[in-house]
């Protein structure tokens, strides 16, 4: 490789022209081209569902491109495969990682390469002295003979860099890299980074959070709905823009939100809840009618309180206090039982069943309150709640019998909503209630939850998504290294104070 | 309030009912898509085998014969169908069965050697320890499943010797003779020319199908296998549904073991050695996805028939049960291949505009 | 620390990748206890006639170990074992005799070809495992009785009848007269190239690789597929190895045998250590468990214990052992139900804290 120096070097390490990629005539990528320079970290950085993912599977050879051009080396690839790739020196760093759980480090970081040199025989002996010497060369403390299983996500990760390098990689893809990561392991991750750059490496970030986008690259380039909006050097951007390009359109602040009767009963009051490694010391209130924002950066302990009222992982200390009466949540029958719902984080595995129909999603969780004398299913009851909740919620779909996975982002959240409300509990705790769905319906699932909330539910809406809690919450509580360190009420909420609060 | 519109209104609202009712009469055919295409390869079969010999296959005997094989068989393939609907799969059904079978014959004939007629005024109670002799076998597969957290697959292989060594031991690995005659005598009885087993198995699955279908525990059971996850985020408490799933398993095991010694007055260790595999034939030709969530009793049933009428069809037109054996295993492979042409065909287009891995960051 | 450290790394070797080590202990135990209770268990003999009943056992179980650490199940291997075997010996008998190496060719190739049935529909349309070899070991079973021959055949070819009756070892210990019969030796073979094949072949490696996790194989290059149908016809080759070596320790050849004792080499197996998820298990933990399984039956018989709790006692090991693993791995991060919820793997308070200031 040629000079380690970024910005002025003249030949892309890797192109890619005017790529298109539709699925089933939605179209994913129209027309995206970038270029990537050795020695630089260019940041590619949109909302859920820009297009970054499928690029990245493009690249790597995963998935192949209706039309447009990768180009290595002035070899002008039309459709990649996965050795081709691997061949050109293109290795991505997955979100998984892509390891095997059950070979030890050394094997995970020599067995790639062996694959790609086409080799027959392979002697764990002669592979260990390349995998030693480039976990020295990083100056990384990874036991080479653990077997990957066992290790921590940090160093999974570390095992996947080491990996990517010891094949000569040119350029190295990483897909979110920093989502499982503490603090100290960004920042050894990203003078690892450093050094891959001085080494010429071209380095391509796949990101959503703005502040590691800014530290890390150099360049950013930012896509919208599968088009490229712009690329720009890193340091003519601040957050505010960036946010501005990947969303198409400035913070929106307004907000609505009813009034609270100054009567309004307390329904849920949490106090003391502690449970070590997560949160601690954790106390509030929520009144009948009520929608409460919990807010903090990823890792805060924002889920972490979300679950232990859920009974998913029971707090160690502290009580919990529904309409006055204590409750043990040691499971999640103890939180059901109590009036509590969730609707979790991860829709797809954690509240969803993909090919079970939307009439089955949602009375997968009242299943016992339609019960006849006989213990059988009331079905008449069990159509009209159905009914009732399709028409309520204004899922798109042509009847409740169509399978959940046909569902848009939108109409699948309104399912696992729906699944609760068929419930009717009387705190219902919604984990990032709009991720991954497009601008109307959000506006439309934050719609429900006020109708719910007027209608006397209790409401708390998890969520690190500033414009989406100042529209809906009466209050928002800000967590902090596992703390609450403020509870934001009336105009204090705004979206340049939460996200002052939750990272400062 | 106003007259007009709410008569427009009438109209269209009924033009949706219609609309609404067509297709949920088209979602409930695609549902069971499972049982409505084993429902034609029941008549397929039927008419296929009728043609080639009519004079052998259609005659009463051979009709009663088919109706006569597959109780046995068909309560154990939907007990099947009950393990795979939670994901898992049980092998120790016919091991258990046979325990079952055993247990009734033995003691059986330790009261009738004293007294024979005790021993007959006893059957119920035969019949009863037999069942719970299936429960007792299902209950210790729900506690290996369930409470240790062993893999299906293993803790019933596990429990399939287990259950298997305690018969042979038992009975020494030889042939029991001995069973209460009325069991005999319900065995060979007919209702209208249908016989007594067919129809107890027919009730037995109309049970099973409307607890799969019409309860709270059948949805669960639908549930835990569809996304193990999604249940537990659901409140579904998944040790419960397995412990049930196990348990009513091996009570249908219990209940096989009784229709064996009915239909045949005899019990040992080895009887139905194929039956381990041969259910799990009829279970996913039955339209069961061996990964859980999804199957159907009226599709087991089906499948149960078909093989059964694809037996005795091969017999009428002279073709051996070697025949059989591959024509069984031709039909399983084509229906999966089948299943999974059609599957990746209907799920491909939508599976990956969304981000998958973003989701939840 | 380092003291401990090594000692720790020394009992981590000794334990083995997969139990072994536990494996090796169980069995010694199992014949110490043997020898202390019946002096006539601990001789030459017995020793001998247990490693005889263990060559056909332990070729069937290599095959099955290699499908199991790719991820899969396979019940036809019986099947394939029978079909290959038994036409070799009616190729044999009525048409000419190929010669011993002519004949384990034949079988070879028939095992193959069979094996290539498994693995083109496996690795083409995705199917679960388990349900592709339980329909072909209906096909396979079916042609060959309907196709081949359905007879017992009760004298083998000259070449193999030959072998029938040759022993590698024959010494007289006081008085008995000890045999090892000379088919160990190729068992003993096969058992030196399959470990050699999953340890030392890019190949043997892709089988753990997809056994581990498949779509990350695909990312990494390995062809999955290919290596899924060479790995297929491979364990149809053992499978006839096994399907001959049975008939020629047998004197006869029978197409109605072999078959329904799948399940049976599946357990052996897994009590071996193998992985029923794949990715884990060795030839020498196979091998234990192979011997564990028939040192059971031998023991049981001169305790005087009826041979028939010999199934029973190999499931109740096979509970314990799996349902030992079950328990430690609910213990420890309660990994086998939640590594998809666990939403934040023990996060540290020091590093907990030490995440918000990320943009620092």
């Amino acid at each position: 490789m040629s000079s380690p120096s970024s910005e002025d070097s003249p030949v892309a390490a890797l192109q890619v022209r005017d790529v298109v990629k539709t699925y089933g005539g939605v179209a994913a990528l129209q027309g995206v081209s970038l270029d990537l320079y050795p020695g630089e970290v260019h940041c590619l950085a949109g909302e859920n569902g820009c297009g970054k993912s499928t690029l990245i599977k493009i690249i790597s050879g995963a998935e192949k491109p209706d039309s447009g051009q990768i180009v290595v080396d002035d070899i002008v690839h039309h459709a990649m495969d996965t050795t081709a790739a691997i061949k050109s020196g293109i290795q991505v760093i997955y979100q998984d990682f892509s390891l095997f759980p059950n070979l030890t480090v050394a094997e995970n970081i020599a067995l790639t390469a062996a694959v790609a040199e086409r080799k027959r025989l392979y002697s764990r002996r002669a592979s260990r002295p390349a995998a030693q010497a480039i976990v020295d060369e990083l100056g990384l403390d990874l036991d080479l003979d653990a077997d990957v299983e066992s290790l921590s996500v940090a160093d999974k990760q570390l095992t996947a860099i080491c990996r990517a390098l010891v094949h000569e990689a040119r350029v190295i893809i990483m897909d979110e890299p920093t989502t499982a990561l503490t603090h100290t392991e960004v920042s050894r991750l990203f003078s690892l980074v450093e050094r891959m750059r001085a080494r010429g490496v071209a380095l391509m970030f796949v990101s959503h959070k703005l502040d590691e986008v800014l530290a890390v690259s150099q360049r950013v380039t930012i896509l919208r709905s599968g088009r490229h909006v712009l690329t720009a050097d890193a340091a003519d951007l601040d957050p505010a823009s960036i946010t501005r390009h990947m969303t198409g359109h400035d913070v929106d602040d307004a907000r609505a939100v009813s009034v609270l009767p100054h009567d309004a009963p307390v329904v849920l009051e949490v106090e003391g809840l502690g449970l070590p490694g997560a949160f601690r010391d954790i106390s509030f209130t929520l009144r009948e009618g009520e929608i409460l924002g919990v807010t903090g950066l990823l890792g805060s302990g924002r889920t972490e309180i979300a679950e232990s009222l859920f009974g998913v992982l029971p707090a160690a200390r502290g009580t919990v206090r529904v309409r006055g009466e204590r409750v043990r949540l040691r499971s999640i029958d103890d939180a059901i039982a109590a009036g509590i719902g969730y609707v979790p984080e991860d829709r797809l595995s954690q509240g969803l069943f993909l090919e079970k129909s939307i009439a089955d999603n949602m009375i997968a969780g009242s299943l016992d309150s339609h019960r006849t004398r006989w213990r059988t299913l009331d079905s008449s009851r069990v159509r009209q709640t159905i009914q009732q909740l399709f028409d309520r919620l204004r899922i798109k779909a042509p009847n409740v019998g169509a399978s959940v996975r046909s569902l848009s982002g939108g109409n699948a959240q309104r399912v696992v909503i729906a699944k609760w409300l068929a419930n009717r509990p009387r705190v219902l705790m919604l984990n990032g209630p709009t991720v991954g769905v497009d601008v109307g319906s959000k506006q439309e699932i934050l719609d429900i939850l006020r109708a719910e909330a007027a209608a006397g539910m209790s409401i708390m809406v998890i969520s690190d998504d500033a414009p989406e809690l100042v529209s809906s919450c009466h209050r928002v509580l800000v967590i902090r290294q596992g703390r609450l360190v403020h509870i934001l009420e009336g105009q204090e909420i705004d979206v340049t104070t939460i996200q002052e609060r939750m990272a400062a | 309030m106003n007259k007009r519109p709410s008569s427009t209104n009438a109209f269209v609202r009924f033009n949706d009912a219609v609309g609404d009712q067509w297709s949920q009469i088209s979602d409930r055919l695609l549902v069971s898509r499972g049982a409505s295409r084993m429902l034609i390869l029941v008549i397929l079969s039927f008419a296929f085998f009728a043609a080639l010999n009519p004079s052998v296959f259609l005659s009463p005997l051979n009709l009663q014969n088919i109706a006569v094989a597959s109780p046995e068989v068909g309560v154990i393939a939907i007990a099947m169908m009950l393990a795979m609907l939670t994901g898992g799969i049980d092998l120790s059904l016919v091991a258990i069965a046979n325990l079952s079978a055993i247990t009734i014959s033995t003691l059986y004939s330790a009261v009738a050697a004293g007294n024979p007629a005790a021993a007959e005024q006893l059957t119920p109670v035969l019949v009863l320890i037999g069942l719970v002799v299936g429960l007792l076998g299902g209950l210790f597969n729900g506690f290996l499943v369930s409470r240790v957290g062993i893999t299906p697959i293993l803790a019933t292989l596990g429990t399939m010797q287990i259950y298997n060594g305690i018969a042979v031991a038992w009975t020494g690995g030889s042939t029991l003779y001995g069973s209460p005659e009325v069991l005999t005598a319900i065995g060979h009885a007919t209702v209208a020319g249908v016989p007594m087993l067919f129809i107890i198995f027919l009730l037995t699955a109309g049970v099973i199908g409307v607890v799969v279908s019409r309860t709270p525990l059948g949805l669960r059971i639908q549930f835990q296998g569809a996304n193990p996850v999604a249940a537990r985020y659901s409140g579904i408490n998944s040790r419960r549904v397995l412990m049930s799933t196990h348990v009513v398993a091996g009570l249908l095991g219990g209940l096989a073991g009784v229709l064996f010694i009915a239909r045949n007055p005899t019990a040992s260790a080895d009887y139905g050695a194929s039956y381990v595999l041969l259910v799990i034939v009829i279970a996913v030709l039955g339209g069961t996805n061996p990964a859980g969530g999804f199957g159907t009793v009226a599709g087991v049933v089906l499948a149960t028939l078909t093989l059964q009428i694809v037996s005795s069809g091969f017999t009428a037109v002279r073709l051996s049960a070697y025949e059989y054996a591959m024509a069984q295993g031709v039909i399983l492979i084509l229906v999966m291949v089948a299943d999974q042409v059609t599957w990746r065909r209907r799920r491909r287009p939508q599976t990956t505009p969304v981000d998958p891995v973003a989701v939840g960051t | 620390m380092n003291t401990s450290g090594s000692s720790v790394s020394v009992l981590r070797r000794l334990r083995g990748a997969n139990n072994e080590g536990v494996l090796a202990l169980i069995l010694i135990g199992l014949v110490l206890a043997m020898s202390a209770a019946n002096p006539a268990f601990f001789t030459l003999p017995t020793m001998f006639a247990i490693v005889r009943s263990s060559i056909v056992p332990l070729i069937f179980a290599l095959g099955v170990l290699i499908v199991i650490i790719s991820g899969g199940i396979d019940v036809s291997f019986a099947a394939i074992a029978v079909f290959a075997a038994y036409t070799t010996v009616r190729f044999s008998t009525s048409i000419t005799d190929p010669g011993l190496i002519g004949a384990f060719a034949l079988a070879l190739l028939v095992g193959a070809g069979l094996g290539l049935v498994n693995g083109a529909v496996i690795a083409r349309f995705k199917l679960p495992t388990l349900i592709v070899t339980l329909g072909t070991q209906g096909i396979f079973k079916g042609a060959l009785l309907t196709y081949i021959g359905s007879r017992y055949i009760a004298d083998l070819p000259g070449s193999m009848a030959a072998v029938s009756t040759t022993n590698v070892v024959e010494i007289s210990v006081d008085g008995r007269d000890a045999y090892l019969h000379v088919m160990a030796v190729p068992a003993l073979l096969l058992c030196l190239a399959v470990a050699w094949m999953l340890r030392r072949t890019m190949f043997g490696r892709g089988i753990y690789a997809i056994g581990g996790d498949q779509e990350a194989a695909r990312r990494a290059g390995f062809r999955v597929v290919r290596i899924q149908v060479l790995m297929y016809v491979l364990v149809g080759m053992l499978a006839a190895v096994g399907g001959m070596a049975y008939q020629i320790m047998g004197r006869s050849s029978s197409p109605q045998e072999l078959v329904g004792g799948e399940l049976d080499i599946i357990a052996a197996v897994v009590l071996g250590g193998a992985s029923i998820f794949g990715g884990r298990g060795s030839v020498l933990g196979t091998t234990l468990g192979v011997l564990v399984v028939q040192v059971i039956g031998n023991s049981l018989i001169l305790a005087g214990v009826p041979s028939a709790w010999q199934r029973a006692a190999v499931g109740g090991l096979l509970i314990v052992g799996v349902g030992v693993q079950a328990l430690a791995a609910k213990k420890s991060g309660r990994r086998v139900h939640t590594n998809v919820d666990d939403p934040a793997p023990e996060p540290e308070p020091e590093a907990e804290r030490e995440r918000e200031g990320a943009r620092a």
